[in-house]
């Protein structure tokens, strides 16, 4: 797991109030929607508003890239990364 | 069935062409023909619509009936007469609102009812405090936002409305000098939308929204009581406040004795839900908020102006989950 995928684990659990979950309980690879960590739609808009504010980072409202983006921790890691980089 | 389909059109149906209309009639044949003039001919058309709406009748009636029943008074029980009431009523508050949209009802004709001390908050919004929501209603006088925006002296005001014109309804208000009041369109919560609205917050900004009327095509919605009766209430006010973890605050404003009074109530002091428990406090404050409505309701029991069925079973689109918050 590196920085920014820890970092981001910790962002979802304090954002979502994620009692008794550790950033070891949200492995990079784990879905967070649906089967995995079971978030929902609004639980998405909470993490991206979260997310934006943190990294300062744009998030296009209606891309499907976007959905894709959020899939997993790993992704969004790299997301971030690459409007960092951007 | 397809008549019921028809009588039974959602409220956006009407509303959508409806406002704007009213407001370039407003903005053009008050200035030529004034109030005095233009009353007889709303009277007509409210006396038409009145004879011939036999749906908006029926559903004032029920409401009537409802409001009597829950409230235990008698008095308030529907008859013809009082029926017709409510439909005089609404052309009242149509000419109402034709001054209001042209700055001839002030502040100072306005009584203010604030208990609990909203608008101190307000006006420190504008040395640095972070704006609030303010969850207003369609009983009583709902262009009172224009009132409002003096109220707040300053203090910018976006009103979330779901409704198309609104570049055209800005345009007018900035025609009629209106600089603190902006209309913002809100058609889905996503990201940008509430990005935007978050910093709006920050700046000191406020934020109005209608809690009373679930938008056409969500399925965001929460039943609960309401004059103890089953309707549905939209959840999209709530999620919202949620998601910004903010203050929500409810504004209403009724004429009394023939006069206006703007009531303002904090409700929230920080909207925000436990983990796995969203739906029930949403449903919890739609709940509380639906009692403080019908509260009000008592207060000015002619001014219900909702004239589709409220109280009907709104259908759910199928409900598209996860993806649709993007």
């Amino acid at each position: 797991m590196t920085v920014l995928q820890e970092d981001i684990a910790q962002l979802i659990i304090d954002t979502l109030n994620l009692e008794d979950v550790t950033v070891a309980d949200i492995p990079p690879d784990l879905p967070l929607f649906g089967e995995g960590l079971g978030l929902d739609s609004v639980d998405a808009l909470e993490l991206a508003l979260a997310l934006q504010k943190r990294y300062d980072i744009r998030i296009a409202s209606d891309s499907k890239d976007a959905r894709q983006h959020f899939t997993t921790v790993a992704t969004l890691a790299a997301f971030v990364q690459a409007q960092q980089g951007a | 069935m397809s008549e019921q389909v028809v009588q039974d059109r959602h409220w956006s149906a009407y509303k959508e062409r409806g406002s704007f209309v009213l407001m370039r009639l407003t903005a053009f044949s008050v200035r030529v023909f004034g109030r005095r003039l233009l009353a007889p001919v709303l009277y007509l058309i409210v006396l038409y619509f009145f004879a011939s709406a036999r749906t908006a009748r029926r559903n004032i009636r029920q409401y009537q009936t409802y409001l009597s029943e829950w409230s235990g008074n008698p008095a308030l029980k529907p008859t013809p007469g009082r029926v017709f009431q409510q439909f005089i009523a609404f052309a009242d508050n149509l000419l109402d609102r034709l001054d209001v949209w042209r700055g001839r009802l002030r502040f100072e004709q306005v009584q203010l009812i604030d208990p609990s001390g909203v608008r101190p908050r307000l006006l420190r919004s504008r040395q640095g405090g972070r704006g609030e929501m303010l969850v207003v209603t369609h009983l009583g006088n709902p262009d009172v936002c224009r009132a409002m925006a003096e109220l707040s002296e300053q203090v910018p005001l976006n009103v979330l409305v779901h409704n198309r014109h609104v570049a055209q309804f800005n345009r007018l208000l900035g025609e009629a000098g209106d600089r603190s009041m902006r209309l913002i369109q809100v058609s889905e919560l996503d990201t940008a939308m509430m990005m935007d609205l978050s910093q709006r917050l920050e700046r000191g900004e406020w934020l109005a929204i209608a809690g009373d009327r679930v938008p056409l095509n969500d399925g965001r919605q929460v039943t609960v009581d309401f004059l103890g009766h089953t309707a549905a209430f939209p959840q999209g006010p709530w999620l919202m406040a949620g998601l910004l973890r903010c203050p929500v605050n409810l504004l209403c404003c009724l004429k009394v004795e023939g006069r206006y009074r703007i009531y303002l109530d904090a409700f929230l002091e920080s909207a925000q839900w436990e983990r796995g428990r969203r739906d029930a406090a949403i449903h919890e404050w739609v709940q509380r908020y639906a009692d403080h409505l019908a509260g009000q309701c008592l207060i000015a029991p002619q001014q219900w102006f909702n004239f589709y069925a409220y109280w009907q079973p709104v259908e759910l689109p199928s409900h598209k989950e996860t993806a649709d918050a993007h």
